[in-house]
């Protein structure tokens, strides 16, 4: 303890104390001792990444190896750079799917666009002498309506949206069209019109002019290389504008159409009728409105998951609780597909931070990159070899072979695990099962061993099957609840026509994995089969008995090949998915630690805050206030004394009261002390501070003040109004 | 026995259940916070709250179990308060409590470190929240692990923060950086917009990948930084290419200020939960001592400090007003003299700047306002004649 206190001083140099009132300040430059160890380090930037991530190793020694283990900054380094491949591989993975996810509405828009401007162009270009005027030209009686889209992003949150329409940006900008881009913010009745436009020149040339005038962007259009292409100008939250101001842009542009044609995109949130109910009918009036259906979140979630989890399953995997945690953070709380990524992002540093052997995962990866081929074993057990650890271990040589061996088990057990999910999936799409729940049920390690001990009961009862009143209550995934059931229940009511499409997309899926697509063969065969012979009596039957008797052999029939189908499910469940967790190691690519995720991702300030007050000596641990229990002592701190005070108040606490009970505590310490007999010989001026009954109310008096405006700092009350001098309120209540 | 205030929560009322319990429950998040923001309105709106906040608290009560304490009725003034000379002397010398276990929990947040700079590294910002002063933490974790990137930092729980002037030296370090010559140079940098300053900041290429400036804000929920759109400024500026933010907050609902793009995409938060129980010492430097509070007098030192954290402006717009009550004792300053002699001196340009003058004065009790017996609401500083002189001597 005493050897720590030096150190706390030292947090608190006496320099900085003037700094405390400066409103900022430099506290040190980059050190060029620094840069230069950046720069050494680095190496040539484009190659910086295979260079040093190979380099460690080879540069050092064994015996220099141990000293590279404590290096703190090598180590940093490494972290850095593997988490850096490691996140660009899934950031690319997942801007590819939502890409393609958007290419087709895109699409629709950029036509969209074309056509409009086609459309306008047929109005005729204004003269020179026109265009440069400083009005409108209004050649028409009937004013020219602005072409807008109304992009629907069925989704709640404007988040996501703004990523959404970035990318609609760049895409329209490489077809060729001028792209501006606004928010809300920029509507607002604080900017006003002017603030509209002056963004609005910003975006389209580039540099803010004073005053901002349409006019300037009318002359600017109108020099040649810009005239031949489209003005688009996207607001992705229609709903958080202020409708005056937009009504009024809205009108301008109208007025300038012959111009200034600019085609306006609209992010709507809620509902086609959005615009009605911002625009006033004469600002509706001059809208030409289009619409045009982004994908859900959900179905957008998705196809991440499916990319990122499922297809590219070794790059970077999480446990079932972290799956868990994320999954009930966007269903229950969030429900963007922003804070999934962002979640997804911390987990991965969360990973390379605290999992040592995440490290070999970004190695392998840049070299498995160069190969162009998939993560190997051999590359993986290769750098596994140059582990420091592994160096200097002696038996490394036995255990290679199986190290080898678990290695490649691995990542065919994940192959087979990915594979068996997306035929679920698959299947899923029937029931309408969410991947994201499919995605967090396979990971689930306590499902996995009952599935398969369900099974072996099965296989005991095998013979009297036939008996049974429901033949398909003999597979263990028919009773085990949640998604993987939901979904073999449906494959069982699959008509015939349907379960030939899910059977030819599964033989699309399991088409590399020759185990499963072996039986998926048989199962072809025995439901062709079936098909066959039903057809074949369907014909006799028809010819012969009539078409009711047909049919019910036929649903007979066509319910065996359901049957067969389940089967094969089960037996895919059965056998290959095994969850990661249970596998050795898993640990290189998978992150598991979900408490840790959970506090840095999703901070709960108002809760402990409240969790520090009250237990503190759970944060502190020491030894003189953990032993009473509940009851209040004066050696806890002051602030706590007083918020676990206030807890026995309402909303209002008494200042009187509160101040009384407070003294009432801090008073305990002295009068105990007073009464033992031998005093611990006090220095003199611990005696000259507690000399007077006075100065001791000063002191507690003062306590009670600082108490009160550390509460307030942290916003727990609030202080007297005018109305009740007397009284602070409480604003926090419960935990 | 049933809370005496259970009865108002299960009210009839005329609006639907759903949107009353809504109402409830925003009334109560943003109670405290939409006052903090804003400041100028507060005395006007707090009657009219005052009844709408009673419900929402009811609300909550009402399921707390223990809570069926009688209203008391006695008064601070019962209280037999010290001197506040003697007040103030005596929180100077508060006995620390805890002081090596606090310093024990300090050193082991050092063990965190290297993960707070991979974080940093990898592009996230640090948000330390949790009981206690964590200003000497983080400006310990910088000067200790970031000594290879410049650090700048903004004292956030400050009355007043000139953001531009922020920027500016953002700018600076940035350019030192680009050795190359930039068209950008000091000077220029001086008469750009926050805007603009953003927008060099954003896109300010610098060779090295790894080269970050680290902002460190204490208390990004401070006074200073309150408003929304100082917050949005912050945002944009967590979210260059080349700035990193490490911020503490303080207030519970601190998180309120940012809604999800700022706070997932823009800042890119990644939360520590770090209680140091260390006391917010200079934190707390201006709030009122609460039992000072109903004195007639704030301490020549208080108020000194509040003068010289304004802007030269602001503190010759109290000297005008100081003067006037030293020459006119007995009696109040109408604003609109006051107004008419700033402008005169070309204080202040327009009744507006004036009036944001005289709201940070009366946040701290600087200045109040009492009614002249002719009907007209006059300024006044509630100090004695000496302390005023004092003050005056003190900022000139």
């Amino acid at each position: 303890m005493a050897a720590s206190s030096p150190s706390n001083s030292s947090l608190q140099p006496l320099s900085t104390a003037e700094n405390d009132l400066q409103p900022f300040f430099v506290l040190h430059k980059a050190s060029h001792h620094g840069k230069d160890r950046t720069s050494a380090g680095q190496g040539k930037p484009r190659k910086r990444n295979k260079l040093s991530l190979r380099s460690p190793q080879s540069a050092n020694n064994p015996e220099g190896s141990s000293a590279e283990e404590c290096d703190p900054h090598l180590c940093q380094k490494t972290q850095i750079e593997a988490f850096d491949i490691v996140w660009a591989k899934i950031e690319s993975t997942i801007k590819d799917v939502l890409r393609d996810l958007n290419a087709s509405v895109f699409n629709n828009i950029q036509q969209w666009v074309m056509e409009c401007f086609n459309t306008t162009r047929l109005v005729g270009e204004p003269s020179i002498a026109e265009a440069t005027r400083s009005f409108p030209v209004l050649n028409n009686t009937t004013p020219l309506k602005v072409y807008s889209a109304l992009v629907i992003t069925r989704n709640i949150e404007f988040v996501d949206d703004i990523m959404t329409f970035e990318e609609l940006g760049l895409f329209l900008k490489s077809h060729g069209c001028h792209v501006a881009m606004l928010s809300s913010m920029e509507f607002s009745l604080k900017n006003g019109i002017a603030g509209c436009l002056k963004a609005l020149l910003r975006e389209f040339l580039g540099s803010s002019f004073d005053p901002s005038d349409i006019q300037t962007l009318a002359s600017w259009y109108r020099e040649q290389d810009n005239y031949n292409k489209p003005l688009v100008l996207m607001i992705n939250d229609l709903e958080r504008c202020c409708g005056s101001v937009l009504t009024e842009f809205i009108l301008m542009l109208s007025e300038w159409v012959v111009k200034v044609p600019i085609i306006l995109i609209f992010g709507v949130a809620t509902t086609v009728d959005a615009p009605r109910n911002i625009f006033p009918s004469h600002a509706l009036e001059c809208l030409c409105p289009s619409m045009f259906m982004l994908v859900t979140p959900a179905e957008r979630m998705d196809a991440i998951v499916e990319a990122v989890f499922i297809k590219h399953c070794t790059t970077f995997n999480i446990g079932h609780k972290v799956a868990q945690l994320l999954r009930n953070y966007f269903i229950n709380q969030d429900g963007t597909i922003t804070s999934f990524i962002r979640a997804l992002k911390v987990a991965c540093l969360l990973h390379f931070s605290t999992e040592p052997l995440s490290l070999i995962q970004g190695r392998v990866i840049v070299e498995d990159e160069v190969r162009n081929s998939g993560l190997s074993p051999e590359t993986m057990l290769k750098y596994l070899e140059e582990l420091p650890s592994y160096a200097r271990n002696e038996e490394v040589d036995q255990t290679k072979k199986s190290m080898a061996e678990g290695l490649s088990e691995l990542l065919t057990v994940q192959k087979l695990w990915s594979t068996v999910v997306l035929c679920l999936y698959e299947a899923g799409k029937y029931s309408g099962v969410r991947l994201l729940d499919l995605f967090c049920e396979a990971l689930n390690q306590v499902l996995y061993p009952s599935r398969d001990s369900v099974c072996s009961k099965r296989d005991e009862k095998d013979h009297g099957l036939s008996s049974t009143n429901d033949p398909c209550q003999q597979y263990s995934i028919m009773q085990s609840g949640g998604s993987i059931c939901q979904i073999v229940r449906k494959v069982r009511d699959l008509p015939s026509g349907k379960l030939d499409q899910l059977i030819e997309s599964w033989e699309e899926l399991t088409v590399d994995i020759s185990e499963i697509h072996e039986k998926l063969k048989i199962l072809q065969s025995s439901v062709r089969c079936k098909d066959g012979k039903s057809s074949r009596r369907n014909s006799k039957d028809i010819s012969k008995r009539g078409v009711s008797k047909g049919s019910i052999h036929n649903d007979k029939d066509s319910r065996m090949s359901n049957l067969h189908a389940i089967a094969f499910l089960d037996d895919l469940v059965r056998n290959y998915l095994r969850p990661i967790e249970g596998i050795p190691f898993h640990e290189i690519f998978c992150f598991k630690n979900v408490e840790k995720l959970q506090l840095v991702l999703i901070g709960d300030p108002r809760r402990r805050i409240q969790v520090d007050l009250l237990e503190f000596h759970n944060i502190l641990h020491c030894s003189c206030c953990n032993k009473s229990g509940k009851a209040l002592l004066p050696s806890m701190h002051d602030s706590s004394i007083m918020y676990s005070l206030a807890q026995e108040h309402g909303d209002l606490i008494n200042l009187h009261d509160w101040f009384q009970s407070f003294r009432t505590i801090v008073l305990q310490h002295t009068n105990k002390r007073k009464q033992k007999p031998k005093q611990t010989p006090l220095p003199k001026k611990r005696k000259d501070m507690s000399g007077s009954e006075d100065q001791n109310d000063a002191s507690i008096q003062a306590r009670f003040c600082r108490g009160v405006t550390e509460l307030q700092i942290t916003g727990l009350v609030r202080m007297p109004s005018k109305r009740r001098p007397d009284f602070v309120q409480r604003i926090a209540f419960g935990i | 026995m049933l809370h005496p205030h259970r009865s108002i929560v299960v009210a009839p009322s005329p609006e639907n259940p759903e949107s009353i319990f809504n109402k409830f429950v925003l009334n109560f998040i943003f109670e405290d916070f939409s006052k903090m923001k804003n400041n100028e309105h507060w005395e006007e709106e707090e009657e009219d709250e005052e009844e709408d906040l009673e419900f929402s608290r009811n609300y909550f009560l009402a399921k707390e179990v223990q809570s069926s304490v009688k209203k008391s009725k006695r008064k601070i003034t019962d209280i037999d308060v010290v001197d506040e000379q003697e007040l103030r002397e005596a929180a100077l010398h508060i006995q620390p409590k805890h002081e090596n276990e606090i310093a024990r929990l300090m050193d082991s947040y050092t063990a965190m470190y290297p993960e707070w700079l991979l974080s940093l590294s990898c592009g996230f910002a640090l948000l330390m929240y949790g009981f206690g002063s964590k200003k000497a933490l983080i400006e310990d974790f910088a000067s200790k692990t970031l000594t290879e990137y410049s650090v700048v930092v903004i004292n956030g729980y400050l009355q007043t923060i000139n953001l531009k002037q922020v920027l500016i030296t953002l700018a600076e370090l940035l350019c030192d950086q680009v050795k190359a010559k930039r068209r950008v140079s000091g000077r220029q940098l001086n008469s750009q917009s926050i805007e603009d300053l953003l927008t060099f900041l954003y896109e300010v290429e610098v060779e090295d990948k790894d080269f970050f400036v680290c902002v460190v804000i204490h208390n990004i929920d401070g006074p200073g930084l309150r408003d929304s759109e100082t917050q949005q400024f912050l945002a944009r500026l967590a979210s260059c290419t080349h700035i990193r933010m490490v911020a503490s907050i303080d207030h519970v609902n601190a998180p309120l200020f940012w809604d999800k793009n700022m706070a997932h995409t823009q800042f890119n938060w990644c939360w520590y939960h770090v209680p140091t129980f260390a006391p917010y010492k200079v934190e707390g430097m201006f709030y009122p001592l609460i039992l000072a509070h109903g004195s007639a007098s704030q301490s020549v030192k208080t108020a000194s400090i509040v003068l010289q954290s304004l802007t030269p402006n602001a503190q010759s717009v109290f000297k005008v007003l100081a003067e006037y009550q030293l020459s006119h004792p007995d009696e109040g300053m109408p604003i609109s003299d006051l107004y008419s002699v700033c402008r005169e001196r070309f204080l202040v340009s327009s009744q507006v700047t004036l009036n944001s003058h005289l709201t940070e004065f009366k946040d701290h009790e600087l200045v109040k306002t009492k009614r002249h017996s002719d009907g007209q609401d006059c300024l006044y500083i509630p100090l004695t004649t000496e302390a005023l002189q004092k003050v005056l001597l003190e900022i000139s």
